[in-house]
């Protein structure tokens, strides 16, 4: 790969230990100058937020029926009732719900914020397992070659074969619908995706002077792959990683719409648009709530992933 | 011909295609005429069943062509609801000729043959079914000569197409669009009253799957009347049905004679229902599952949210934890009769016919099949008292004590009789909501054209309804065959339909029915006596060389007529 090329110069002649983190404050910086990036972040941060402080930005309990919380029928606890804002001109008698009520009488906004987390812990989850089993799998076929290269990137290819969903819905449909076997099944599917980047970095790295020459002074296969290849490779896995989040989070909402992700009574936004989904027109606000939530999330995700590719790219350096 | 036909759906596995028949749209069956006299058949051909005989305890002793157009049912003991019984879509009349080849090759499945109004034209799987007038038919021409059947399981998008005027009606509207149906002039609610049932069921075997051995919670009668008592069910009518629901306080709906005889259901006490459980040996709860269907009935008009109500209720209440567990229909019916759904389940019951029989015969009677687990000895007898009499003063009496052993053994929880209704253009003349489910498509005519299209919750499993138990398929048999009696249009009363009159016996041991002359099915071929006595002894024999359908399950005739004749043993 051409863009780690000067990078792997300087780690010749250079102790390894001081250029990273060079490269990463050069990273942040041109990460931090651009626009895309800085709007992402400041989403990301949103979303960060909401998902640490949700029991204080929460109103309600995310399971909380408004029947047990002391509410009644008079003062609007009501299946699919309407937000009500006291500052809006809602009735002081109603109590108050900014995003109104679902199907089961749970006040919606606490529900909104408290998904941010199962949709945090899915992104970095589904994509963590992913590229560390795609990064193995990427290495040992880049750096093996032969029958085993040839053994894994056509598991891969048949991986990459299926449409990603209708492969995640297969392997849920295996092990059960839950949470937990939704992440893994959009894992597994994003596997194939790492592994390709991975061995291509490795191909290219691996015949490297300096690869060559670290082969030269004794060091193992090993050595080589975690020393000398992995650091020159991290940064293509990065930015794959990063949109790769977006996928990610957008496929177990997908899975959750479809009953096959998280389960009830957790809050989960893929799950809450499918449980109003029927009330769709005498109650929107529940699909638009979570909606919107998922998209500021994916957008976000998105325009981090695009601003850290421009900035981790050595030809676009400043 | 048709084996060929059969040979090449049975090969196709009949999935995914049309099943149109040939261009003329007419079924191209060779119009079977008998050749010879009638030789009237009976049934079982070696003499009537011994209904003393150990292993059998059905009800019925024998089924007899007088001649033609006679047929005589032989019963073993009483029956006040043999007319009710008779006129369910289960026990419609097939053209003998055609079931010996139809039967065996399962074309039966996808291309009835019926004397109804209506005929099938084609059903594309998966997208619509298109019917269109039995040009044979002896009654009233229907009022549109094409019918078209959609389904979706989306109460929004039933809506929406109803908006659009893609569809003329639509059955079951969500409960939240009730508003907005009649706020809208151009569309009319039609309202059906709650002749249905919604139960919280359990699995009271000991060794239900999905515990340690002898460890189901459930299998302790202490246990079920302590959730009995736990569960708030006003809560769960207020919030989740439409109005003119009510609580269930018996299982059988009030409006069935003897339906709601002898004690209320208990009352809502979490104090006393934890102190029960604690009692039982379960201070702490337990953890389970509730199990459902997301398809929305009559009984549950949102099935997910119900359970998610119980769900909570349960873990307040009583401490215990469950998840949830959603299946696909199908597999969920086939699993609830076999006796595989662990935990709670929420399921229902619509009345196939208005009398308690339908009810409780079917669900904790001899003939019931294995969903709630082992049955009641005390409770079968007490059942078994009131259908085999026609006294009402024994009925009463034994119905008292059926619903008092009901509440005591709590093989499930009464939740609610759930009010539902159709939707329609406002301009669809003779449009109605049956309390039956069983819409007949021939009365209702739509100002514009010759054409009615409506939309039901979910696609027939089949079109032959003998062994079936979904309300959506059953609606489709009932415009295509037809029994010897039927319910009134609407209504709730038997009246005869393929008979002109069935009477018993001063014994009410034998039941004569006169038959209609001058039917024929749409095929070609004439209806008479035989054609009766095969249709039922198929069902009723599980030696019968006919007694396929589509799963030989044959749910009904089990659960209505008590057993089949030479039951499998018990496995």
């Amino acid at each position: 790969m051409a863009s780690t090329a000067p990078l792997a110069e300087q780690s010749l002649d250079q102790p390894l230990v001081a250029r990273p983190a060079n490269l990463w404050r050069d990273t942040l910086r041109n990460l931090l100058g651009q626009r895309s990036a800085q709007a992402g972040l400041v989403l990301l941060g949103v979303v960060l937020l909401m998902a640490v402080a949700a029991p204080i930005l929460a109103t309600h309990g995310e399971t909380t029926n408004m029947l047990d919380a002391g509410e009644t029928r008079a003062t609007g606890a009501v299946r699919n009732a309407a937000p009500c804002i006291h500052l809006l001109g809602c009735a002081a008698s109603k109590s108050q719900h900014i995003l109104g009520l679902d199907s089961n009488l749970r006040d919606e906004y606490s529900r909104v914020i408290y998904a941010s987390r199962v949709s945090l812990e899915v992104g970095f989850f589904t994509v963590g397992i992913a590229i560390i089993i795609g990064t193995v799998l990427g290495a040992i076929a880049g750096y093996a070659g032969g029958w085993a290269d040839n053994l894994v990137m056509r598991v891969m290819d048949v991986l990459l074969a299926f449409p990603a969903l209708v492969l995640a819905i297969a392997i849920v449909t295996v092990l059960g619908p839950s949470l937990i076997n939704a992440q893994i099944a959009v894992a597994i599917v994003g596997i194939p995706v790492y592994a390709r980047v991975m061995r291509a970095s490795v191909l290219s790295i691996r015949e490297r002077d300096f690869v060559t020459a670290s082969r030269a002074l004794g060091a193992s296969s090993y050595d080589i792959l975690l020393r000398r290849i992995l650091p020159n490779a991290l940064t293509p896995l990065i930015v794959q990683g990063t949109l790769g989040i977006a996928g990610a989070i957008l496929d177990v909402a997908a899975l959750s719409f479809l009953g096959l992700g998280s389960q009830p009574p957790a809050a989960d936004w893929g799950s809450m648009i499918g449980d109003a989904r029927n009330v769709v027109f005498v109650a929107p606000w529940l699909v638009l709530a979570p909606g919107a939530a998922i998209a500021i999330m994916v957008l976000g995700f998105n325009l981090l992933g695009d601003g850290l590719r421009d900035a981790l790219d050595p030809r676009l350096n400043r | 011909m048709f084996t060929v036909l059969g040979l090449v759906l049975a090969a196709c596995g009949g999935q995914g295609q049309s099943t149109s028949p040939s261009a003329s749209g007419a079924p191209s069956v060779q119009p079977s005429v008998s050749s010879g006299p009638f030789a009237p058949m009976s049934y079982p051909a070696s003499g009537p069943a011994d209904c003393k005989a150990k292993g059998y305890n059905g009800e019925m002793k024998e089924i007899k062509a007088v001649d033609e157009h006679t047929v005589q049912f032989s019963l073993c003991y009483p029956d006040g609801s043999f007319l009710s019984k008779i006129a369910f879509s289960a026990f419609q009349i097939q053209d003998s000729q055609y079931l010996q080849t139809a039967m065996v090759s399962h074309l039966l499945l996808a291309r009835p043959v019926g004397t109804g109004p209506y005929m099938l034209k084609e059903w594309q799987r998966g997208d619509h079914m298109t019917l269109q007038a039995n040009p044979n038919y002896w009654g009233d021409k229907p009022l549109v000569s094409t019918v078209v059947v959609k389904w979706s399981s989306e109460a929004a998008q039933r809506l929406v197409e109803l908006q659009a005027g893609t569809v003329d009606g639509i059955d079951n509207p969500g409960t939240d669009d009730f508003k907005t149906i009649e706020a809208n002039p151009a569309l009319k609610l039609y309202k059906r009253a709650g002749l249905n049932i919604a139960y919280l069921g359990f699995n009271n075997q000991p060794k239900a799957t999905g515990f340690d051995n002898s460890k189901n919670p459930m299998a302790n009668e202490k246990v079920r009347q302590a959730i009995a008592m736990g569960i708030d069910r006003k809560r769960i009518v207020d919030n989740f049905y439409p109005a003119g629901s009510t609580v269930a306080d018996f299982f059988t709906p009030c409006e069935i004679k003897y339906g709601c005889v002898g004690d209320k259901w208990y009352g809502f006490d979490a104090a006393a229902a934890k102190k029960m459980l604690a009692d039982a040996g379960f201070p702490n709860g337990f953890t389970t599952k509730i199990s459902l269907r997301d398809v929305v009935r009559g009984y549950l008009p949102d099935p997910k949210s119900v359970a998610q109500e119980i769900q909570s209720q349960l873990k307040n209440n009583l401490g215990i934890t469950t998840t949830i567990d959603v299946q696909e229909s199908g597999a969920y019916l086939d699993n609830a009769s076999a006796g595989k759904l662990t935990g709670l389940y929420l399921l229902g019951w619509g009345a196939d016919y208005p009398d308690q029989t339908d009810f409780v015969d079917y669900h904790f009677g001899q003939g019931a099949s294995d969903q709630f687990g082992a049955k009641f000895p005390d409770l079968v007898a007490a059942i078994q008292k009131g259908a085999q009499s026609a006294d009402d003063a024994v009925r009463t009496s034994a119905y008292t004590e059926v619903n008092k052993l009901i509440k005591q053994h709590v093989p499930m929880i009464p939740l609610a009789h759930g009010a539902s209704a159709t939707a329609f253009k406002a301009d669809v003349s003779g449009a109605y909501a049956a309390p039956l489910t069983d819409e007949r498509f021939a009365v209702m005519k739509p100002a514009s054209g010759d054409q009615l299209t409506f939309m039901q919750n979910a696609e027939p499993i089949s079109l032959y309804c003998g062994d079936e138990t979904d309300g959506e398929t059953l609606r489709l048999c009932e415009q295509i065959n037809q029994g010897l009696y039927t319910y009134k249009v609407g209504g709730t009363d038997a009246v005869p339909d393929l008979a002109t009159e069935c009477t018993p016996s001063s014994d009410q041991l034998t039941w004569t029915c006169k038959l209609r002359q001058n039917v024929k099915f749409s095929n070609g071929s004439s209806f008479d006596a035989n054609d009766v006595v095969t249709s039922y002894a198929l069902e009723w024999d599980t030696k019968h060389p006919l007694h396929i359908g589509r799963t030989a399950a044959f749910d009904y005739w089990k659960g209505l007529f008590g057993n089949f004749l030479n039951p499998a043993p018990p496995a």
